[in-house]
Parts: C-alpha cells; structure tokens; sequence
C-alpha cells in the first residue's frame, strides 16, 4: 500500500521525509541515550510524554520505568524489549510500512529501550512473510553493529545489547502483547492475566517490555531531537505522530498524522468518498473498531476521544464508508472476525462473542428473535465487564457503536425485515415483526459467516 | 415486543414445582451408592452446540489436566479449522504407558514410537538436533517438522515429545493454535482443501469488508 501525501508543514517523525528530512546523523539517538544513562533516558521519554502506538496509548516512561524497577530488590538482572512489529489487523498495513520505510529508527528505538531498562536483549517480531521488512531491519542491526553500539560491550558503556528479528505467524490474537510473548516462548498463543503485567512477568517470566513498533521510533527520534521539539506535534495529551492507514472508496494509503487531527481530515487523506457519494460512516479501530457517523467527523483522532466517542485508536484503520455500505451487515461481518480470532481461553472469549456474532447475523438474516438487541446489550456488558483481554472487550464495538449511532437502520432490519442500503437481504422479509413468543425463530446457518 | 412483567418468576416458580414433585436423582453418597457396572468411570463426552459444531477447542488442556493422561482427542475443532487425527487405537496402551514413565521423570524408550505410521525419522532428527531439544523453541520445531513433512504427523509429534521431553498433549496445543500449521497430509488433497477453506483468512476478510463496504454480498444474498 502506498504512502499518502500529507499537507506540506506537517512534521515527519516516524517515516523519513523523500527529501531525507528527518536529519541528524545515524543513531544520533542512540548514542544520545547512553550519553544520558538509563534514568537520564527515560527522564527524556517521560518529559515527551510518548504514549504506545499499539492501540491503548500508555505511557511509555512509566512502562519502562516499571520494568527497570521490577524485580530490583529480589537480584532479577534479566530483562527484555519486545518491539511489537506484527500489525494484527490485516487491514492496517501502518507498522509493516513503518518496518520497511524506517527500519533503523526501530532498531535504534529497541536499543534506546534495553539501555533504559537495563536489557542486555530486544527481540523485534514481525510477521513472517514480510520478507523486505526483515531484510531491512537485518540490515539496520548489522549498520549498527558495525557503529560499535550493539554488542558485547555496545559503545564502550561494558553492556552488552543486542537486538534480534523473530518471525511469528498464524492469528490475528498474535497482536496482543501477552499472546505475542507466548509465541515467543513456542506456546500456545493464549492471554494472561494481568496483573502481573509483562513489566514485571513477561517474556521467560522476567521483566519484559512490549513496545510497539512505532512508539520505538518515535522513541528514536525524541532522543534525537529533544522531547520539546517532539511535543511540537500532536496535542498536548498525545504529543507526536501516528500512522493511518486510511481506505476509501476514492483509494488509500498509509499516512503520518498528528494526534489530534481530525477523522475528517484523515478522511481527506484518502480522498474521502470521492464524487457522488456522501460519507456515511467510519469505521476506527481495525475489526474490533467502532462505527462512527458522518456528524462524529470532527472528532479528534485521540485516544481519548475516539473512546468517548466508542472507537479506539487500535491498529490506526481508519475505514471510509459511504451510503452503499450496512451498518448491520458491517458490524456482523466485524464481530464474525473477531469471534472467529478470539482465543477461546475464557468464556466471554469463546461463547459471548459467537454469540454477538450471531445476533448480528440474525439482524442481517431478517431472523431475529424477541428480545436479542436487549440480549446484545446485557452480552456485551458482561463481556467487558469479565474479559480476560481486550480483544474481547473491544469486540463488542463494532455492534455497540452502531445500536449507538444507527439505531434507525438497526429497527428497520428488526421490526420490518428491511434493510435500507439494500445490502442484507433478510430471509423473512415481509415477515411480521418478532413478538414475545419465546419460540426460537430458525437458526442463521454457520455458512453465513464469512469464515 | 411485548414484556409481560413476572413472567419470568412464574416460569421459574413452575420449573421448580414440576421438579418438587419428579423422583430423586440424588443419592445420599456415600451411605447410599449409585448402581453403576463395577468398572463404570464415568464417560467423556464432546457435546455439539446447536448448529452441530463441536464444543471443543482443541486446546488440549483437558488431556494435559487428565491425570492418568488417558483423554486423546481427535476430529474437528469448533471451528472446523483443524482436522485433528486421533492415534491408532493400538497405541493407546503405550501412550498411557509412555505418560507415566514421563510422570516418572525418566526418557520414553524409542522402539514405542515407531509404532504409528511409518516415517522417515532422520530429517527430524536432524532439526531437533538443530534447536538443541529444546521445548521452549516448539514453535521453531513444529514449523521445521512442518517444513519436513508438508503437515504434523503424528508419529513425529509423539517423537518430538519423546525427544524434547515436552508432553504430548500441549504440543497438540501449540499446533492446534497456529494457522500455519497442518495436520492434513497433502497427499489428502481433498481434505486439505476443505479445512484450509474452512479457516479464517485474512484474504477473505479483506474480500467479505471490501464487498460490504461496496453494498454486496450480504447475509442471504447471492455469494
Ligand atoms: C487483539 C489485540 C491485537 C493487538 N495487535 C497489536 C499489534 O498488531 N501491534 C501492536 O503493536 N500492538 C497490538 N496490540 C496491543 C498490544 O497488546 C500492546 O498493548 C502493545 O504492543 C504495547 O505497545 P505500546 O505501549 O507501544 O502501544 C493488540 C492488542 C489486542 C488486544
Ligand atoms: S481440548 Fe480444550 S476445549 Fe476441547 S474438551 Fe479439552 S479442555 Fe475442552
Ligand atoms: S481473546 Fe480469548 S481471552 Fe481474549
């Protein structure tokens, strides 16, 4: 996927400028970390105010700083860095990109985060597959070994660090950063609870930070170039940068934005809608993302706000519907994936998204029964309310967010068997509405699923 | 919809009434005991959900939690994605055998394992040799095998459990997990088509958005 031209004057953090902007020599930021030592480095992280790129926006200083002290008292002298390069969600493309567009920036970012915490190994996972990002980060690990500031004794500090590619493949949960510490280990990819989080009990048992791609590049920079230039872009709770990867009718590709700026702006980025159709939705967050409506386009791409607003920043999807699409058929086709990717470890996981998924899908089918949009609603408060992960918790979006937005088109697939977009074609059109009657109506066969 | 409020109550309150008056199941265990065969253990069984899928995950905790290790499974996951093939009922013996001498602590005796279907063993081997038999590196391991044979064996499972010192049961677990991993033979080519449409893929995600997206393909439509 290509890479979208953004307005002139926007600043150019995670990806490289074409012009080769981005400035100062190679590991200017690593070498900058080691000149501060570890509390200097992570005092630097803290003053930018970074927060992960990885979809729950938590500040990176304070993960880091938990991780470094864990384990202190007790001698654990084992650490380690997980840079999270596997973009779960295959329709984001945004840290892929990042892998192949700015692979040293990561590298270097692993690195910065081993020396703050005290690991001697960062283990940067990516999909297998993605041959030319490997080949890339091979090839900045090598570039900066060859500097001197990996290995046995990295820059002359008498610490050893070293920073290792691992392929992983084979579910979308992978993400997820205890599942992605697990495959590591060769198990199965199943969440933990938490806590402990992996800062105290990850990777092997020890101290581990999972980072996500882009928050170790913007890391990177932030060493580079100072905290205060960082805080130049972006919002002042969410300072700096973020990819997108925008799709449209109109077309698409990955972008640099500033936090902060708006879905409708965004939406632009992709051309919006293109001639003779109205934006009619967006879908922000990946598979388990919320439907936001046309009105909701001036809302902030923020973590915050995008959770206010029943979205999440999530893989950095950002999906551009127009009057053609369902919301119904949309948000079942949504909970039909991320029921079939749960894991299956707890309950929530493994019956209550496959139910939703099934109320969806009856929505659609024209068979739903008495009672199942108030059984959605008590499912998904149940299920995040218990879930083990947040996969399961951000499940419940895709249906939520549109009984909050779309409650009209909802009914009408409901109590009349219509679908307005002319997308669903509900099997009891013309049927009566459903009453309270407590016979189950015929069952959705599984082969309506998109699995 | 219409709510008719109690309703629930009174259903209850008749479920309750309608069982007051059935016989006892109960039994008062253990003055009293059930009549049951004298070699009667009680009886594993998957249950279907309502679509006919099975209920079972394929996540093997249940044979790794068994203590005897008797439970071996075999058949379709939930989610029809994994054709799980059950040992030759042959071996089960041996299995129960080989469990508890691993409970013990000891290696498994070779000979038992080349008691499944006939394979070539060396190459394997050879790539366990490679990641040192090392459980922590299964993942690695099954990929090798994989790469090996086209699909997981059971015959190199059993080994690479033997060799690795790793229990059978959360290997199968491991395996089961990843999509990447097989367990089609693919000289069965019919079977593996099956399951590989029957699984969850990215392409047809992106395929199944992009048509929603497109106001086609919906629920009941023509496909
Ligand atoms: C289902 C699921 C999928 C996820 N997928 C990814 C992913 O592909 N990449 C990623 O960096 N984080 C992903 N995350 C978030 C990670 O769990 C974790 O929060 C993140 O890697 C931490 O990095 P950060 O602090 O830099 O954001 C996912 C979370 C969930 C619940
Ligand atoms: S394999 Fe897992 S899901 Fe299946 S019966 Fe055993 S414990 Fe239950
Ligand atoms: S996806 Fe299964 S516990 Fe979260």
């Amino acid at each position: 996927m290509s890479l979208l031209k953004t307005p002139a004057g926007w600043p150019s953090i995670l990806l490289p400028k074409a012009d080769g902007g981005a400035g100062k020599d190679a590991f200017s930021g690593l070498r900058h970390a080691i000149h501060l030592g570890p509390t200097g480095t992570i005092a630097e992280v803290a003053a930018s105010g970074l927060r992960g790129h990885g979809g729950s926006g938590y500040t990176t200083a304070d993960k880091w700083r938990a991780a470094a002290l864990a384990g202190r008292d007790a001698g654990v002298s084992t650490r380690y860095v997980v840079v999270n390069g596997y973009g779960a969600d295959p329709s984001s493309l945004t840290d892929r990109t990042l892998l192949a567009e700015n692979p040293a920036g990561v590298v270097e970012g692993a690195a910065i985060a081993a020396w703050a915490i005290g690991a001697e190994e960062a283990i940067i996972a990516v999909r297998a597959g993605e041959t030319a990002a490997i080949a890339a980060l091979e090839g900045a690990i090598a570039a900066a070994g060859a500097a001197g500031l990996l290995g046995n004794d990295a820059a002359g500090t008498g610490h050893r660090l070293e920073v290792e590619v691992r392929t992983v493949q084979g579910a979308y949960m992978l993400g997820e950063e205890t599942v992605l510490i697990k495959a590591l280990e060769g198990k199965r990819g199943q969440p933990e609870q938490r806590p402990p989080h992996p800062t105290e009990d990850g990777l092997w048992g020890k101290p581990t930070v999972v980072q996500n791609a882009q928050t170790a590049a913007a890391a990177a920079w932030i060493l580079a170039h100072g905290a205060a230039e960082f805080r130049q872009a972006g919002t002042s709770e969410d300072p700096g940068t973020i990819l997108v990867d925008v799709r449209g009718p109109a077309g698409g590709g990955i972008a640099e934005v500033p936090f902060g700026t708006t879905l409708a702006a965004i939406a632009k980025l992709a051309g919006g809608t293109g001639a003779g159709h109205e934006i009619k939705a967006v879908l922000v967050g990946g598979p388990s993302g919320g439907i936001l409506p046309a009105d909701h386009l001036t809302t902030p791409y923020t973590f915050e706000a995008l959770r206010v607003a029943g979205a999440h920043v999530g893989s950095g999807s950002v999906i551009v519907a127009d009057e053609r699409a369902c919301i119904v058929d949309l948000a079942r086709l949504l909970t039909r994936y991320c029921a079939d990717e749960a894991c299956g470890k707890t309950i929530p996981c493994r019956i209550g998204t496959r139910r939703m998924a099934e109320i969806g899908e009856r929505l659609a089918g024209g068979t739903s029964r008495a009672g199942d949009l108030e059984l959605l609603v008590d499912l998904a408060e149940d299920i995040v309310g218990s879930a083990l992960c947040d996969h399961e918790r951000l499940a419940t979006l895709p249906l939520m967010s549109g009984l909050r937005y779309f409650r009209p088109e909802i009914d009408a697939h409901l109590e009349r068997g219509e679908c307005p977009a002319g997308v669903c074609h509900p099997s009891a059109l013309g049927r009566p509405p459903a009453t309270a009657t407590t016979t189950p109506s015929a069952t959705q066969p599984s082969s309506a699923s998109p699995a | 919809m219409s709510f008719v409020p109690g309703i629930g109550i009174v259903k209850g309150m008749g479920l309750t009434l309608r069982r007051f008056f059935e016989p006892k199941a109960t039994v008062k265990y253990p003055e009293q005991k059930a009549d049951v065969a004298a070699k009667f253990r009680g009886r594993l069984q998957l249950l279907l959900d309502e679509h006919g899928a099975l209920k079972c995950e394929t996540c093997f905790q249940c044979a790794q939690a068994c203590p005897i290790e008797c439970i071996d499974m075999g058949g379709m996951d939930t989610k029809s994605r994994f054709h799980v093939h059950w040992g030759p009922p042959e071996t089960y013996g041996e299995r129960r055998e080989e469990s508890a001498i691993r409970r013990s602590g000891r290696t498994v005796p070779d000979p038992a394992f080349n008691s499944f279907q006939p394979l070539e063993l060396d190459a394997l081997d050879e790539a366990l040799r490679r990641y040192d038999y090392d459980p922590r590196r299964m993942l690695e391991i099954l990929e090798a095998t994989q790469a090996i044979y086209g699909h997981l064996p059971v015959a190199a499972i059993k080994k690479i459990s033997q060799l690795t010192g790793a229990w059978y049961a959360p290997i199968y677990g491991v395996a089961t997990y990843y999509g990447h991993l097989r367990f089609e033979s693919p000289e069965a080519k019919a079977q593996v088509a099956a399951m590989a449409a029957r699984r969850p893929s990215e392409d047809a995600y992106l395929a199944h958005l992009g048509a929603s997206l497109a106001g086609g393909s919906g629920v009941g439509g023509p496909s």
